[in-house]
């Protein structure tokens, strides 16, 4: 069994670019995630709410594409987030 | 029986019957179905098609039956365990093919199943099988219950079934061993120990059919001395088999130490005994008796079972039977040379002793009785004839020399008997060596020797005994100069470090290097010396060295052959070393005594020109009135004993009074005649009245005043002449007076008449003296007060007072002071308090010796009326019993110390105990045992002392010394050092030397030492039984461990299990845990009434039908009510309390029932503690079939539960509750010890101080179980790993944020591992560990690759990963180790 991961593309209303992910994301199907985002240019929003689980590989994607990303996370994945340094970098959004 | 072939697994549809087992599963799907009863399986009933899945899919043992023919089917269990060689054959048959060999016995109990539809049970039910290619003995506990088809006709049964085969015969095994090391008594002779161990043998007819014990004898074969099961005369009991061929057994190969097996066919073995079986053994086993360090003591025979393989078991069995029977043989005969040789040392010495004494003092009588008128004739004959003066000078030094011997000899056999009266007063060493010396300076010098004598004055006194002294220096003296024939002999004293020391040296022939061990030894001459004179008893060294010894001093020799020898003496400064009471204040005459005299005189005679004549000192000795002056007359003759200052008045009294035939004897004043009456009364004192000191008439008075001189008649010289003088002297109670000058007409008148007078009134008086003297019994009066005023010759004897001492005033000398042994003091006061108010008795009691030692008296005594005087005065004898004393003491201390041996309960308690009894009998101070090590490397020893914490290293370095120098001794020899003394014995971890420390005030006897080696040998023979008893217990211990429980345990339980502390046995407590079929576990912990091996028992039986109820899909409560009905039927098992839950472990559920058991622990996470008391019915099988009620609770998360025996808690003098509320608490406070160290931390804190008196089993369950997944390093298996470890998380009842905060720092340290700990090895394992405790978290994640140090700038990836981790655990250990690298994570639970 393979980490399951859902990634969808799409434009949000303002027009920009929106990538929603539902699953987890390890070191397993972190290259899928950094696939898409280098598929997409310019400023993206990246919907991370139902994503269960993400670790340092993620991370080092989201890195690798901070200045240009809006994040939105759920709590769960809050502190992994603000400890990793990534919420300095890049917008993040968390809801409740 | 053609097997079916293995046909290809998969190949025919109906083969989905068989999956729940692949192996038999395959094989039942090759069977040919359609040639039984059954048909092809997809005909089955769905009830047949149940039965067969539950059968395959159990791990539990089964087999069963089903449809007309009984068609036979049994899972993989039962094939592994029961089935053997007969699979896959059986598997289709009918069961009364498969089970022919069995089928008397299990047919009608099928039958009855059937037939009734009812179950059946059979505990431990032996079957003759035949499966392994012979009839084999085996033993089942089984459970036949009925199968039904699908409309509800029983068609077939289903037996569950454990082999008990090994329990049962084990058991047997076991209970023979331990009835042969039952032995009660500690002692036996070889044949005793050989008809008990044959009695326990017989006992055992199953594993051994028939036994017969051969023991080697010396050199002529081996003879049978015991057997067991054969008849007397039976042709396989030959008495003596030799090592020829015919011989039905093998002597050579047990003779070197190998076991042969016998088979027993062929006409040499004609009808071997079957013991317990119906058909006769079909080989013997020949066991070698071995002999620890030697040749076997001989071999057994023993018959053995036809129906067990000779197998492992079996054979040590036997080995453990011979070995103990080799044992016993080794004990006996050990014991038995142990005992000859104490009692051999006792005679001898005994015996030596009493020779020396008698002989000496036979001697000594008829040599007075020569050497007396050899004087008085030497005397009367001055001027007689020149050859007779010679003839009696010849006998006058042959009488000295005589009595020099006779003296030599007296002195040792004081000195054995430790009766040497020795007085040590200070005397100026120099002086007094170069005084004796110069009586010896004649007889050198006329021996042409030069005589050199250098003794400068030593600086401070030395503390001898004149009289011993002399000896030494005199003797050594005489030696010098019997075997020196040119050059000199030289007399030096110098000051040594603390000691004074004397050497004499001589020029003489030397002694050979091989004689001088031997120099000072007694009676040890060497043999062709030249000499200048072969007269010699060869005791004189030996005399000198005691001598020196008992002044705490030393001698050695050094010597070369031709060219001289040289004695050094070395004598210690000061009187530490001597005992107390001996020194005494310096005299202060440093002159020779007439000891001398006979040494110079004998040395003259061997001179050239015999000079005898010319030696020095007179021949008349002076002084002493019982020697010196008295002179030959008839023995009949009056004794007048004469007391003057003035030596010619004595001298002219004497001439006058021998003239007219009394015997005579002189004294100078008063004092002197005062104590020679004492000694003993003479018929008449002629005494001056001014003397120095006493005068005459304060001699009259004191004679009158002691009531046992009273009587003698005194004749009173005075020149004061007038009436009052001599009306003064008559008062004062003389019999006459007489002025000087007198006439001796006069004199010999007033004698006579005096004398008869007095012989006429003292004829009675004599007469009772003379009576009383001669009493073989001690004699005494006592007054009203006590005081001692009269006794007799055995008294002195006895006790070393004399008469001259008399009055004895209360308390007398001879009492028992303070410092005796403890005891003696209050025995004699008792004693003396009867003696002064009670009218008659008898009693033995400890009295002193003027010497100093301690005897033991057997007195009677009377109270009489004095006719004369009107007083009372007590009468009393008594003997000394000391001898006897000691046999009884001797009898008692080894009934002590065998009572205590066979009372312990080990090695340790054995010789502890012994210790202490030692202690006790001699009253102690301490006792040491110090075992050398086999290794025998000469070092440091284990200590057993009296003193419980002493250890070797503390003791003095002299006893350290003390006690290895015991080691080479012989065994068993006592040795006294000081006061103390020891010897040497086997303990079975290598020799022991055992010390008794007296302490100061109380002398090691010869008796004493006796004592010692006899009890050592008891000791020896009770430290070897006491092994044998530690050896048994580990047996047991090792059963009950074997008994109990699961090896492996279900995840998240922990067990534990404690004997109770010695005298321990096997207990009835025990735990276990089922897995259940559906991944619930059934938890079961129990308790049987009593202990041992019955207790044991009953526990097996109770946890296998426990085991069997639970499989059986029975809830808690059924199966207690079942365990009930099967507990009536087993013996012993009435009243056992049980726990029996069932654990749903993923949700915590338990549900249980208790059977009277006590209650469950539950601690909580936070600190609560509950009580499981629901459930609770009665112990089991006091009211079978009432229903049992059951409790339920959930166990929450990170809780610990805690199921016990009574053992844990209960405790004399208090409440069950308070033991209960303290394992709560203990459990509480052990949350956060790892679950794997649990058990332990427990019984630990619940240990009473002494360890537990009641044997205690345990059994805890931590909720949820630690987590551990192994997976391979492959990121693909993240996921998974995840899922397992949140559904974990899950059930630990965590807030949200921390299981997402494991989860990320999990997963990190897994990706780590994957990433940089198998970069080489890709799908190398990887371990994740999870446990929870109450408020902590802990993880670990384990691989077996290396990591690389972690250098963040090259790898900002992988340092963000441990960051990770770093923030969201508390602590974050990462170890990397040779085989792999450990990461281990904490939180906490907030």
């Amino acid at each position: 069994m393979t980490t399951p991961l859902t990634l969808t593309a799409g434009r949000r209303p303002d027009g920009t670019a929106q990538l929603t992910a539902v699953g987890e994301i390890d070191m397993s199907n972190a290259e899928v995630l950094a696939d898409s985002l280098r598929g997409t240019s310019g400023r993206i929003v990246l919907d991370l709410t139902r994503v269960q689980y993400l670790d340092s590989a993620a991370l080092n994607v989201l890195f690798q594409h901070a200045d240009r990303l809006e994040i939105l996370a759920g709590a769960l994945l809050a502190p992994v987030l603000s400890i990793s340094g990534i919420a300095d970098l890049a917008t993040v959004r968390t809801s409740p | 029986m053609t097997p079916p072939d293995d046909a290809a697994p998969g190949a025919s549809p109906v083969s989905e019957v068989f999956a729940a087992d692949a192996e038999v599963g395959r094989h039942l799907a090759a069977v040919d179905w359609a040639a039984t009863p059954l048909g092809p399986p997809e005909e089955w009933p769905q009830s047949l098609r149940t039965a067969v899945s539950i059968l395959l899919s159990s791990k539990f043992s089964m087999w069963m039956a089903w449809g007309p023919e009984l068609t036979f089917f049994c899972n993989d269990a039962y094939r592994r365990d029961t089935l053997g060689q007969k699979y896959p054959w059986a598997l289709g048959r009918p069961a009364r093919e498969v089970w022919a060999e069995i089928w008397d016995d299990i047919g009608p109990r099928i039958a009855t199943v059937l037939t009734t539809g009812r179950a059946t049970w059979d505990q431990a039910l032996r079957l003759f099988l035949r499966r392994s290619g012979y009839v084999e003995e085996t033993y089942h506990t089984f459970s036949y219950s009925p199968l039904h088809d699908d409309a509800g006709l029983v068609v077939g049964m289903l037996c569950v079934v454990s082999e008990e085969t090994e329990r049962v015969i084990g058991e047997r095994r076991m209970a023979t061993l331990r009835d042969l090391g039952s032995d009660p008594s500690v002692v036996r002779t070889e044949q005793e120990m050989l008809d008990f161990a044959g009695a326990q043998l017989g006992l055992n007819p199953h594993d051994l059919p028939f036994t017969l014990t051969y023991l080697f004898e010396d050199g002529a074969g081996a003879r049978l001395a015991a057997a067991t099961g054969v008849p007397a005369g039976h042709p396989l009991a030959v008495p003596s088999p030799s090592a020829d061929r015919d011989a039905p057994w093998p002597v050579d190969e047990p003779a070197r130490g190998e076991s042969v097996l016998v088979p027993l066919d062929g006409a040499r073995y004609p009808d071997p005994p079957s013991g317990a079986w119906a058909e006769p053994p079909t080989h013997a086993l020949a066991l070698p008796l071995l002999r620890q360090g030697g040749a076997p003591y001989g071999f057994m025979v023993a018959g053995l079972n036809r129906y067990r393989p000779l197998d492992e078991g079996y054979r040590s069995f036997l080995e453990l039977v011979a070995g103990h029977v080799a044992a016993g043989i080794s004990g006996a005969r050990s014991y038995r040379a142990q005992q000859r040789r104490a009692e051999e040392l006792a005679e001898l010495d005994h015996a030596k002793t009493t020779f020396f004494s008698n002989v000496s003092h036979e001697f000594r009588t008829p040599l007075a009785l020569i050497m007396g008128p050899v004087e008085e004739l030497t005397s009367r004959l001055a001027a007689a004839d020149p050859e007779l003066r010679e003839d009696l000078d010849v006998i006058h030094r042959n009488g000295l020399r005589l009595g020099k011997l006779v003296n030599t000899l007296l002195d040792f056999s004081r000195i054995e008997a430790g009766r040497m009266e020795a007085r040590y007063e200070p005397v100026d060493l120099a002086a007094v060596t170069a005084e004796l010396a110069s009586v010896f300076r004649s007889a050198v010098e006329r021996a042409g020797l030069r005589f050199e004598v250098d003794c400068p004055p030593l600086p401070e006194p030395v503390y001898v005994d004149r009289g011993l002294w002399e000896k030494v220096v005199l003797n050594l003296l005489s030696n010098a100069l019997k075997f020196t024939f040119e050059g000199s002999v030289a007399v030096t004293v110098r000051s040594g470090d603390g000691e004074a020391v004397v050497t004499v040296e001589d020029t003489g022939i030397g002694v050979a290097a091989e004689e001088m061990p031997r120099l000072f030894e007694r009676f040890h001459r060497i043999e062709n010396a030249r000499s200048r004179s072969h007269e010699g008893s060869g005791i004189g060294l030996a005399l000198v060295k005691e001598l020196v010894t008992l002044h705490g001093g030393g001698i050695d020799a050094t010597s070369a052959e031709g060219a001289g020898t040289r004695f050094t003496v070395r004598l210690p400064f000061g009187s530490a070393h001597l005992p107390a009471d001996a020194v005494v204040p310096a005299t202060g005459s440093d002159a020779p005594s007439g000891t001398a005299d006979p040494y110079v005189r004998e040395a003259l005679r061997w001179l050239p020109g015999d000079g005898a004549s010319a030696g020095p000192g007179a021949v008349t000795p002076a002084g002493d009135p019982d020697v010196g002056a008295r002179t030959a007359s008839p023995d009949d003759a009056a004794w007048v004993l004469v007391a003057d200052d003035n030596a010619d008045m004595r001298e002219y009294l004497t001439r006058l009074l021998r003239g007219a035939g009394y015997r005579v004897d002189t004294v100078q004043d008063g004092r002197q005649a005062l104590d020679a009456v004492r000694r003993h009364a003479p018929d008449l004192v002629v005494s001056d009245v001014m003397m120095p000191g006493l005068d005459g008439l304060a001699l009259v008075g004191a004679l009158r005043a002691d009531p046992r001189t009273a009587s003698v008649p005194v004749l009173l010289l005075s020149a004061r002449a007038g009436q009052e003088a001599s009306i003064e002297g008559l008062r004062a109670g003389a019999d006459d007076y007489l002025v000087k000058p007198f006439a001796a007409a006069e004199l010999l008148a007033r004698v006579r008449a005096a004398i008869e007078l007095a012989r006429l009134r003292g004829h009675h008086a004599r007469w009772r003296a003379a009576l009383v003297d001669s009493l073989q019994e001690a004699f005494f009066v006592c007054d009203e007060d006590g005081t001692v005023i009269e006794i007799n010759r055995a008294f002195t004897d006895i006790l070393g007072y004399g008469p001259e001492g008399l009055p004895y005033e209360a308390v007398e000398p001879w009492w028992p002071d303070a410092g005796s042994a403890s005891g003696a003091q209050a025995q004699a006061t008792a004693a003396f308090h009867r003696l002064v108010a009670e009218t008659r008795g008898t009693q033995t009691l400890p009295v002193r010796h003027r010497d100093g030692h301690q005897l033991w008296i057997s007195a009677a005594f009377s109270r009489v009326r004095d006719p004369d005087t009107g007083r009372t005065v007590v009468v009393g004898t008594f003997r000394d019993v000391t001898a006897e004393h000691y046999a009884v003491q001797r009898d008692s201390a080894l009934a002590a110390l065998s009572t205590r041996l066979s009372g312990a309960t080990g090695l340790a308690d054995a010789l502890h105990g012994a210790l202490d009894e030692l202690k006790k009998l001699w009253q102690a101070r301490r006792v040491l045992a110090a075992v050398f090590g086999q290794g025998g490397d000469g070092g440091a020893a284990t200590l057993v002392s009296t003193e419980k914490s002493l250890t070797w290293q503390e003791l003095a370095p002299e006893e350290r010394a003390a006690l290895t120098a015991l080691r080479q001794r012989p065994l068993l020899t006592p040795i006294a050092v000081g006061s103390g003394a020891g010897t040497l014995l086997e303990h079975p971890d290598g020799p022991l030397a055992l010390w008794v420390d007296p302490g100061e005030s109380r002398p090691f006897t010869g008796d004493d030492q006796l004592l010692l080696s006899l009890l050592a040998g008891h000791l020896a023979q009770g430290l070897a039984r006491a092994q044998q008893i530690d050896q048994q217990r580990e047996t047991a211990i090792a059963l009950q461990r074997a008994i109990l429980g699961p090896s492996r345990l279900p995840n998240g339980f922990a067990v534990a299990y404690e004997p109770a502390t010695p005298p321990l046995e096997v207990g009835g407590d025990w735990y276990d845990t089922v897995a259940l079929p559906d991944g619930r576990i059934g938890i079961i912990v129990g308790d049987c009434v009593g202990r041992g091996l019955e207790a044991a028992t009953v526990m097996g039986q109770l946890r296998s039908a426990c085991r069997a109820l639970l499989l059986q899909d029975g809830g808690p409560a059924q199966v207690l009510l079942a365990l009930d009905r099967f507990a009536v039927g087993v013996p012993g098992a009435l009243c056992t309390t049980v726990f029996c839950g069932v654990l749903d472990p993923t949700t915590g559920e338990l549900r249980y029932s208790s059977a009277g058991h006590p209650p469950g622990v539950l601690a909580g996470p936070d600190g609560t503690v509950t009580l499981l008391e629901d459930g609770r019915s009665l112990p089991l099988a006091v009211r079978p079939g009432t229903p049992r009620p059951e409790g339920t609770c959930t166990i929450p998360p990170r809780a610990t539960l805690l199921l016990y025996t009574d053992g844990l808690v209960e405790r004399r003098r208090r409440p069950l509750s308070v033991g209960i509320d303290l394992a709560g608490a203990a459990l509480v406070a052990a949350r956060d010890v790892v679950f794997g160290d649990l058990a332990a931390h427990v019984m630990d804190r619940m240990a009473p101080e002494d360890g537990y008196d009641d044997d205690v089993a345990l059994l805890l369950y931590r909720h949820p179980a630690p987590l551990e997944v192994s997976f391979p390093a492959e990121s693909s298996r993240l996921a998974v790993v995840r899922e397992a470890l949140r559904d974990w998380l899950g059930r630990c009842d965590l807030p949200p944020r921390t299981v997402q905060n494991v989860l990320v720092a999990a997963g990190e340290a897994c990706a780590n591992a994957i990433e940089h700990g198998h970069r080489e090895a890709p799908g190398a394992p990887v371990t994740l560990r999870a446990e929870a405790f109450a408020d902590t978290l802990r993880l670990s994640v384990s691989d077996t690759g290396r990591w690389k140090t972690p250098r963040p700038e090259l790898n900002p990836h992988r340092g963000r990963g441990v960051h990770l981790m770093r923030a969201l655990m508390q602590d974050v250990t990462i170890t990397p180790g040779p085989v792999g690298t450990t990461v281990d994570m904490h939180t906490r639970i907030v």
